[in-house]
């Protein structure tokens, strides 16, 4: 066993004393001398054609001093990936969804902005919308775009050996259509951000960024800036969950705004804003077929998949992309065939969240999995046990696994859930269902780059300076990644001084996103760390002309070993090396990988290049109310494989978080449309779960030990809320023997399944 | 916008005498013009408790109250609670549970517990959950908050 003293102690997040306080500055805290109050003018309807937009009433209103249309633009359409780009920042000559941005007003007070928005007379002609994704793709359907033929955005079609074989040599074949819903990433702090902007482009952006290097890249392609002149700072975020990682138009309209006036601008999204005009979890139908052995084998599987877009791409294509390479490379499984279709509707639009289509591949496939079990009269973690990958695998679809720990996440999940005799009890009314995952464990090279840089320094007086590119959006990094530094260079962690996140003074970090921060900021962190080590012990050796192999680090000290009263001090060591030697102490570290293999593909992400992948398993235990359907979540374990935990107590609030979200998503969160209109943009209509509805949570933390990671840890983020729904569906089935295919699992869903059990 | 009104509120133990819009909430009033920005704008809706504060002994959503009912009131805010350095009690122990993440729901969060602590100190479980039901939390799944306020709890003993 390693025997660290800093790295695996459930230590507090270090920004938290700050935070309860009150003293921690977010982006909507901020207020600038001079600084004006920007609001965006949005669409009423779901799809028509802009012809003209008057704005002289607004201009003529005392307290505005900017109007800006999409002829103050330079029209540059943006995407995640250039390839996908299909959004303005503002419309110029249609609207595609309830909430597209037209134009933007800059006031000296909020109230006035809103009322010269209301003085802007837009003429629209009305277009027929098209609200389903298989109603969008009939050839009678309206075109959301220009230029195109259809509204498929992308297809992927990937195969691994052969299922019609594999599906010839199966005992059983089974088929079914499962289908998740929009899900709103609800951070409780709205998008906000405040610009300033010289004439000549200098720019200064204060934003709630999960991605504050790209988010710079990508304002400036589509402001046509030189991307030199922009600097993005990220004040505390308030929770992300994937809604802060794609370029806002709201941030690229607050730097116009702001060049047009002369002044700061501010805007802020209300929360109705925030669900309609912000992206949300993608929703999706997958029809499934998988052919096994009598014993559990699984032969072969097969997924078509009609992903539901919305009305731009952001994200949408690598979603699809990911829904896939979960799909394919959970279970050692040789036939694979894969068919997915990412389709344009006129609704707001998609993007990263939490899982990024994975819960939704997890969900169709783990239900399968337990219908699978039953049909074969088999446990269903057996199934799973028996269909798990190993480490060092190399999957049908070319993804290479080292550490893995996914037989242990099942069977340690087994134990601590009383899964055998609960089962046997059989109370009424009560279920047991699981579910497991895959997901990256370090962000992928599948881009071209997944890169984060660090630095670290000894300063003159022998302190510690960490500079990152990575960004704490609530998750934790700060704490975890200064936990390894403090490790490495053996202090407590809170005397290292920490600068995150800043594009001018920190190297580039792609962001948090990924559960990658772990993974690669901390590659980056530990080479910076043990760079900044290696210089500091060679002075020591210099000073006290010993071996730098015989010192001994200690309260911010070195001396040979075994003899700690003949020490040089930290501050004697850098004010010699900067103040004698003239040699400043710093070292930097980056990480960009893994190598990309030749199987690569970059369109289905088959040879998926990921750093390492992590495991999960997710185990439920509910009770049906037979009267009213109404589920309660009684007993929840999560298992995952994540390496090694660095902060324990930060890893077990990342499970719980994710697992309620997760059961939020399974049971209620549900973001309703009609005719292209959301009808819950409230937190009061939108049922986020509360404090009254959760479950005993028990998170278990399968340690791995990944050969490559930091200190062998991998990511876990984003893998909390992926197998969730599939283990609750899982348990209501085995509850009551209703078996929901279509998500969430309302209670009236549950109620009209036992109704029909009953009368058949 | 009608005419400003005078109004008298201490808040965190400080006197102030305002001319507030009729139409200003406290909310708006706490966190534009007397700064105190601890104090969190979630949904201004009154849904999200992220704005929770203490006004004469009882937790209010200060989005949905206007400045002018609170003529007279006596306030604390999230920035009244720790003395310097020293934190209060509820505060620590959110610190120690592992109860606070982004940090955006915290203040309210707090806030909510130390009214229910002041009103009843050895809450029930049921009690809490009731109590703090109206405080949304995206990061944490509530676990380690209902740790963090058992904790304040043993340590207010």
């Amino acid at each position: 066993m390693d025997n660290y003293s800093i790295v695996g102690k459930p230590i507090p997040h270090l920004d938290a004393v700050e935070k309860v306080k009150g003293n921690a500055v977010f982006t909507s805290d901020i207020k600038l001398n001079g600084m004006l109050f920007g609001k965006i003018l949005r669409s009423s309807v779901p799809h028509a054609k802009i012809r003209n937009i008057d704005i002289s009433q607004a201009v003529k209103l005392k307290a505005v001093r900017a109007v800006i249309t999409s002829k103050d633009t330079p029209l540059v359409r943006y995407s995640i990936s250039p390839t996908w780009a299909d959004k303005l920042v503002l419309a110029d000559q249609k609207v595609r969804y309830i909430g597209d941005e037209i134009a933007a007003v800059a006031a000296v007070d909020e109230e006035s902005a809103e009322e010269a928005l209301s003085l802007i007379r837009v003429d629209l002609e009305e277009l027929p919308g098209v609200y389903d994704p298989f109603e969008a793709m009939q050839s009678e359907a309206p075109l959301l775009h220009d230029g195109i033929v259809s509204n498929i955005s992308k297809t992927l079609r990937m195969e691994c050996g052969s299922v019609a074989e594999g599906f010839a040599r199966s005992d059983i074949i089974m088929e079914d259509t499962f289908k998740t819903h929009a899900q709103s990433h609800c951070s409780i702090e709205t998008h906000c951000c405040v610009a300033t902007c010289s004439a000549t482009d200098e720019v200064n952006l204060w934003v709630t960024t999960q991605a504050p290097h790209p988010l710079r890249q990508r304002l400036a392609m589509t402001l046509k800036i030189d991307v030199a002149k922009i600097h993005i700072m990220t004040p505390f975020i308030g929770g992300g969950f994937g809604s802060k990682i794609d370029l806002e138009p709201a941030q690229a309209i607050s730097v116009l705004l702001a060049k047009k006036t002369g002044k700061p601008v501010k805007i802020e999204h209300s929360r109705k804003e925030q669900f309609i005009a912000t992206r949300m979890r993608h929703p999706t139908v997958t029809h499934l077929k998988f052919g096994v052995k009598h014993d559990g084998t699984i032969i072969a599987k097969q997924a078509n998949v009609v992903m539901d877009n919305g009305a731009y791409n952001s994200h949408g294509p690598a979603v699809l992309a990911y829904n896939n390479v979960m799909f394919s490379t959970l279970y050692r499984v040789n036939n694979i065939k894969y068919e997915g279709r990412l389709v344009y509707t006129n609704k707001n639009w998609g993007g990263a969240c939490r899982g990024y289509g994975d819960p939704q591949a997890s969900f169709a496939q783990e239900v399968m999995l337990d219908m699978i079990a039953e049909r074969i009269n088999m446990d269903p973690i057996d199934l799973r046990l028996k269909n798990a990958n190993i480490p060092n695998q190399v999957t049908a679809n070319a993804v290479k696994i080292t550490s893995c720990g996914l037989k242990e996440c099942l069977t340690e999940a087994r134990k601590v859930s009383g899964w055998r005799t609960k089962k046997a009890a059989g109370k009424k009314y009560r279920g047991l269902g699981i579910a497991s995952m895959i997901y990256t464990g370090g962000g992928s090279i599948g881009s071209g780059l997944n890169y984060s840089g660090a630095t670290m320094q000894m300063n003159p007086d022998g302190t510690l300076q960490l500079l990152m590119g990575a960004l704490d959006i609530g998750q934790g990094s700060n704490t975890i990644l200064t936990q390894m530094a403090a490790e490495i260079m053996a202090v407590e962690p809170e005397t290292i001084r920490l600068t995150t996140a800043d594009t001018d003074t920190t190297f580039p970090c792609m962001g948090t996103f990924g559960s990658r921060v772990t993974y690669c900021g901390g590659k980056a962190v530990v080479e910076a760390a043990n760079g900044l080590k290696k210089k500091v012990l060679e002075n020591a050796a210099e000073m006290l002309e010993a071996n730098p192999d015989d010192l001994e680090m200690k309260n911010k000290s070195i001396f040979v070993m075994g003899t700690p009263e003949k020490a040089v001090t930290y501050a004697e060591i850098g004010a010699s090396s900067f103040y004698k030697k003239k040699e400043p102490l710093v070292a930097h570290g980056y990480y960009n990988g893994p190598e990309v293999s030749p199987d690569f593909d970059p369109v289905t992400y088959k040879g998926y290049p990921a750093p390492a992948l992590v495991f999960g398993t997710h185990l439920a235990e509910v009770e049906v109310d037979p009267t009213t359907g109404k589920v309660e979540v009684l007993n929840f374990v999560a298992a995952h494989d994540l390496g090694r935990a660095i902060n324990p107590l930060l890893v077990e609030g990342q499970i719980e978080g994710g697992a309620v979200q997760g059961i939020g998503w399974s049971l209620m969160e549900d973001v309703k449309f009609e005719n292209g209109e959301i009808l819950n943009p409230n937190f009061h209509d939108y049922k986020m779960l509360t404090i009254k509805d959760i479950p005993k949570i028990i998170p278990l933390m399968i340690e791995t030990i990944d050969p490559n990671g930091p200190f062998g840890a991998k990511g876990i983020g984003e893998c909390a809320m992926v197998p969730t729904a599939p283990a609750i569906i899982n348990a209501i089935y085995d509850a009551v023997g209703v078996r929901i295919k279509e998500l969430p699992a309302t209670s009236e869903k549950i109620f009209k399944g036992l109704k029909e059990k009953r009368s058949k | 916008m009608g005419r400003k009104h005078q109004i008298q509120i201490t808040v965190n133990g400080e006197a102030h005498d305002l001319l507030v819009h009729p139409n200003k909430t406290l909310l708006d009033l706490l966190r534009y013009d007397l700064c105190l920005t601890g104090t969190k704008k979630g949904c201004d809706e009154g849904d999200c408790g992220a704005c929770t504060v203490i006004a004469n002994g009882k937790v209010v959503t200060s989005c949905l109250v206007l400045a002018v009912e609170m003529d007279g009131a006596t306030l604390t805010t999230i920035e009244g609670l720790h003395k310097g350095d020293e934190l209060h009690p509820i505060q620590q122990a959110f610190v120690d549970s592992g109860a606070v993440q982004c940090g955006f729901c915290t203040p309210g969060m707090i806030l909510t517990t130390k009214a229910l602590l002041d009103e009843t100190p050895d809450p029930s479980e049921e009690e809490i959950k009731h109590y703090l039901e109206g405080n949304l939390c995206r990061c944490t799944g509530y676990i380690k908050i209902l740790d963090a306020v058992n904790n304040a709890i043993k340590q207010m003993k």
